[in-house]
């Protein structure tokens, strides 16, 4: 009984292996709050283009959610990791590269800012325009109105569901292995060649992540609660 | 002479949405400190007026000046613009305009005083520490000062709205325009609205109301007109339109509101 369970999970190998295996983490770790950066910032701009009264911009920010939202991120990170550099090389008639890590970081930084463009375009659009008629009436400029009367009602209400979309990048992390980022994935498939005992390793990967993943959106959700109790009476 | 200038011009104001023309040539002089009531059934284009004279709508054609100043771009009846405006300018002669909506529109996330403040900030570029004492003084106007860190979903419907005179006042206006300002709120609520709305009228604020607070038109106006159909089908003093209105629809309509 403790051998079978020991086959599927054992501790003492995970402690073993315990620098190897953070090492990854970190990794984990900082591609997904580099990329998460990059996603919110991108859609930012992509959520306030599409809800622009020029049919232009509107119609390219809804065309670059459409298509980051439908095309998986596998594929992404294939095509910024081996198919943007021959492009870029081609352009600038010499050879580019890109290392495993900014790859990791592009693809899916743009890959989630096509679903949170999304979110933060129905942030936008539940903030009543009432809002900004009286912030326009006392003489603000749009974009000031934008900035302090919108904005910050719009995020508040994006909260919750960014937070799903984070933790969903998070967990998307976990692909660049297949791009050769030395992440917790990676270690864990070097590691259980090593030792040929790949269920305990990949097992414990799971409940590792799982649990980064809980206290992680636990404190999150502390932090908004927080942010609600103070602005929303 | 600049005294009798008007401080609000409308010349041939026409506003159409789609193919239904709302506002069909209204032309007016509004004479500064006086106080203009607009009264009409629902659709005769009456808060359609007053939210073109600050551009929250934009007129099909006409001109609207603004203390002697054109607010947009001036627009000849073949759709032809004359002279541009920046958006820069129509934002500068908005703020000679307060507006005081049905809805109140306060700003959830900040507090009272934050709410009265953030124009004078954003807009007048003040330091906050004077805008704090020029928002107190202004919410001490509308007897809220006592509420002025509290957030407006705690307050009444009628503390709301008069904190949204408050800081429309705060910046100063030249003119400020009611835009049913009553109309959302229980009955026994609007009483103190139109209180403060009545002192504001005494210390000589142009004002230009729409209503259907006929005790108040008849009691605290200088002049009413009578919308129909987008266009000024009476035009008088308080005593002229309600006690003998040339119009019959006119007469129609202020019976009805009166019973």
């Amino acid at each position: 009984m403790f051998v079978a369970l020991q086959n599927v999970f054992d501790p003492a190998l995970f402690w073993e292996y315990r620098a190897v295996l953070l090492t990854g983490l970190l990794q984990n770790i900082i591609i997904f709050a580099e990329s998460a950066v990059l996603a919110i910032f991108l859609a930012f701009i992509v959520g306030i283009a599409s809800l622009s009264r020029h049919g232009p911009v509107r119609w390219t920010a809804v065309a670059y959610a459409e298509f980051f939202r439908n095309t998986p991120e596998y594929v992404l990170l294939v095509w910024v990791y081996f198919v943007l550099p021959l492009i870029i090389g081609t352009a600038l008639g010499t050879k580019a590269n890109l290392s495993p890590h900014v790859a990791a970081v592009i693809g899916l930084g743009v890959a989630y800012s096509g679903f949170l463009s999304e979110t933060v375009r129905a942030g936008l659009r539940s903030v009543s325009y009432g809002q900004t008629e009286s912030a326009l009436s006392l003489g603000m400029s749009g974009f000031t109105a934008l900035r302090r009367i919108v904005l910050p009602q719009a995020v508040r209400r994006m909260l919750p569901e960014a937070v799903n979309q984070l933790v969903s990048l998070f967990k998307s992390t976990t692909i660049v292995s297949l791009i050769a980022v030395q992440d917790i994935m990676y270690q864990v498939s070097m590691i259980s060649v090593a030792e040929m005992r790949p269920v305990p390793l990949y097992t414990g990967a799971a409940l590792l992540y799982c649990i980064v993943i809980i206290v992680a959106t636990q404190l999150f959700q502390r932090l908004t609660e927080r942010w609600r109790r103070r602005g929303w009476a | 002479m600049d005294g009798d200038r008007p401080i609000i011009r409308v010349k041939d104001l026409r506003k159409s949405f789609g193919s239904v023309e709302v506002l069909r040539g209204i032309t007016i002089d509004v004479s500064p400190g006086s106080v203009l009531s607009i009264i009409g059934a629902s659709g005769s284009g009456k808060s359609t007026f007053l939210r073109c004279l600050n551009y929250l709508e934009r007129p099909t054609s006409g001109d609207i000046f603004v203390d002697g100043e054109a607010i947009g771009p001036s627009i000849a009846p073949n759709g032809q613009r004359k002279s541009g405006a920046s958006p820069r300018d129509i934002a500068r002669i908005r703020s000679k305009l307060g507006m005081v909506f049905q809805q109140f529109n306060l700003w959830p996330h900040m507090t009272v005083l934050g709410n009265v403040i953030e124009a004078l900030i954003q807009v007048k570029h003040m330091r906050r520490r004077e805008a704090v004492e020029i928002g107190q003084q202004f919410l001490a106007k509308v007897n809220l000062l006592n509420k002025k860190d509290e957030y407006p979903a705690k307050l009444s419907g009628g503390q709301q709205q008069r904190v949204a005179i408050a800081r429309a006042l705060a910046m100063q206006p030249k003119v400020m325009l009611f835009d049913e300002a009553t109309s959302s709120l229980d009955p026994e609520l609007t009483g103190e609205v139109l209180e403060v709305m009545r002192d504001l009228a005494r210390e000589g604020m142009t004002m230009l109301v729409v209503t259907h607070e006929m005790g108040f038109a008849r009691d605290a106006s200088d002049r009413i007109i009578f919308l129909h159909d987008g266009k000024v089908e009476e035009d008088g003093t308080a005593a002229q339109v309600f006690s003998a209105p040339a119009s019959e629809r006119c007469q129609r309509f202020i019976s009805s509101a009166l019973s």
